[in-house]
């Protein structure tokens, strides 16, 4: 960290982590749907995707290694390989982010969708060499659909609910610095 | 970690990319340990749960308790259909029990006109299991008791719920009762309630086939099959089984003696004119002393 970050950064960081605690919560609520059920989305990796792909300065990489391995922990997934993926995930969004400003909606929720494919098929293949039990195929991919189909509405929700836009051209930060 | 881009872009960007490898470096190092010692990050990952879920508790608890109170409301709904449909069942059951009084009532009167029937010959020694052989070609167990009980060829054998099978060799003070489900078994029965008479055949499976039943299409899954003292082999009348239609499309017997757990047989002692006529079967075949057996039956709560 360069110099010590703004009120509105945190506040914005507290938000984010506030959502994915959020997110934690409802998952942990013991209503479950049992065996057989529908898997639901990852509303966590989206929520990471679609804060990094509009301001990536909200979602820093060691905040979001953190809640990430907690999901994995607390969800009883292999802990860490997931949580790697997407910080690479969220990386290879932060670092093109100025070229994804004037994207369409469309072209951005395709592009989403295609590295959601990428990180998905990453963790399988992943799994399958170190000789994990994965789940079967189908559910997986189901999991890829309904996570891609959650995206709009968590993108809803922060740009909306929450009022998260794009760094508009010339944007500056509080210290002054070009966004 | 603020995001400078423009002045300070130049030496930003390397330390930025350190930081990322690092944590995707720690992340997949995570993931091995994981992978290389599953129960110790299993037992990390026991207590990370522990250190986390409590805290959310005091949240979990009423948003939970709502949710089920919703599920509860929910379930009013169908209140009244379950109502009806209990009391339907209700109606049911009453005409059951009735029919239960009846056949209580029936039972008591046959059991009253069996034991006057009943020949006091028809005695039974208890004997103990002492060894279930186990060969998939005979189908036998070997009791306690023998000849010196007065144990002889043929006498039917049950375990109090039904027909097990029937002595076939008698030692000094073992006997060995051939069972119902062994491929040498050919008892006479009687299906009930159409009175079919038919053979019981062992083919070493748990079901017995029926053979040479006059009016199969008189038969049907369900009906019982009692022993029948055709042929003088066993007392007519011992509960053997229900009919199943078997996956091969045979009527077979499901026996009603359990035979998971033969442990004590009751040999019956009969008297009949019925000594057996397999020849290889006999092992003294000859001269009951009448006088020996009362002896025998008056010894038999010691031998029991």
């Amino acid at each position: 960290m360069a110099e010590p970050p703004s009120i509105r950064l945190l506040m914005w960081r507290t938000v984010f982590v506030a959502l994915t605690l959020l997110v934690f919560f409802i998952r942990l609520l013991p209503l479950g749907e049992g065996a057989g059920g529908v898997p639901g989305p990852d509303v966590l990796v989206v929520l990471a995707l679609a804060w990094a792909i509009r301001r990536p300065d909200y979602v820093p990489v060691l905040l979001v290694a953190l809640l990430m391995l907690l999901a994995d922990f607390l969800f009883m997934r292999p802990p860490g390989l997931w949580a790697a993926i997407t910080v690479l995930g969220v990386e290879f969004l932060r670092n093109r982010e100025q070229g994804f400003r004037d994207l369409p909606f469309l072209v951005e929720w395709g592009m989403i969708a295609i590295l959601l494919l990428a990180m998905t098929l990453a963790n399988a293949v992943v799994l399958l060499v170190l000789m994990v039990d994965q789940p079967t195929l189908g559910l997986t991919l189901l999991k890829l659909i309904a996570t891609i189909m959650a995206y709009p509405l968590v993108v809803a929700l922060t740009v909306f609910a929450l009022g998260l836009r794009r760094a508009a051209p010339g944007e500056v930060d509080d210290m002054g610095h070009r966004l | 970690m603020a995001k400078d881009r423009g002045s300070s872009e130049d030496y930003v960007r390397p330390i930025r990319r350190v930081l990322v490898g690092g944590t995707v470096l720690v992340l997949l190092a995570v993931f091995l340990l994981w992978r290389i010692d599953s129960p110790r990050a299993e037992r990390v990952r026991a207590a990370i749960v522990d250190a986390v879920v409590p805290n959310m508790q005091w949240a979990l608890v009423p948003v939970t308790k709502a949710a089920n109170m919703v599920a509860g409301f929910q379930s009013y709904a169908s209140l009244y259909e379950q109502n009806q449909e209990l009391r339907r069942e209700l109606r049911q059951m009453r005409a059951w029990r009735e029919a239960a009084l009846q056949l209580e009532q029936e039972n008591a009167k046959l059991l009253d006109l069996a034991r006057v029937r009943l020949d006091p010959a028809l005695t039974f020694v208890t004997g103990v299991v002492l060894a279930d052989s186990g060969s998939p070609f005979r189908q036998s167990v070997l009791l306690n008791v023998g000849r010196r009980d007065g144990i002889r060829d043929g006498w039917a054998t049950t375990d109090g719920l039904g027909l097990v099978g029937r002595i076939f060799g008698v030692g000094e003070t073992t006997s060995r009762v051939i069972l119902l489900t062994d491929t040498n078994s050919r008892v006479p029965v009687t299906i009930q309630p159409s009175g079919q008479r038919a053979m019981l055949m062992g083919d070493n499976s748990a079901l017995p086939v029926l053979e040479f039943i006059e009016y199969p299409e008189q038969v049907r899954p369900g009906d019982r099959i009692v022993s029948s003292a055709e042929g003088a082999v066993f007392p007519a009348g011992l509960l053997v089984g229900q009919v199943v239609l078997g996956t091969d499309r045979r009527l077979r017997a499901s026996l009603t003696a359990d035979y998971a757990r033969l442990e004590f047989l009751r040999v019956l002692r009969s008297h009949g004119p019925g000594a057996i006529r397999e020849p290889g079967a006999l092992i003294a075949p000859e001269t009951p002393p009448l006088p020996e057996v009362e002896l025998l039956a008056d010894e038999e709560s010691a031998d029991g």
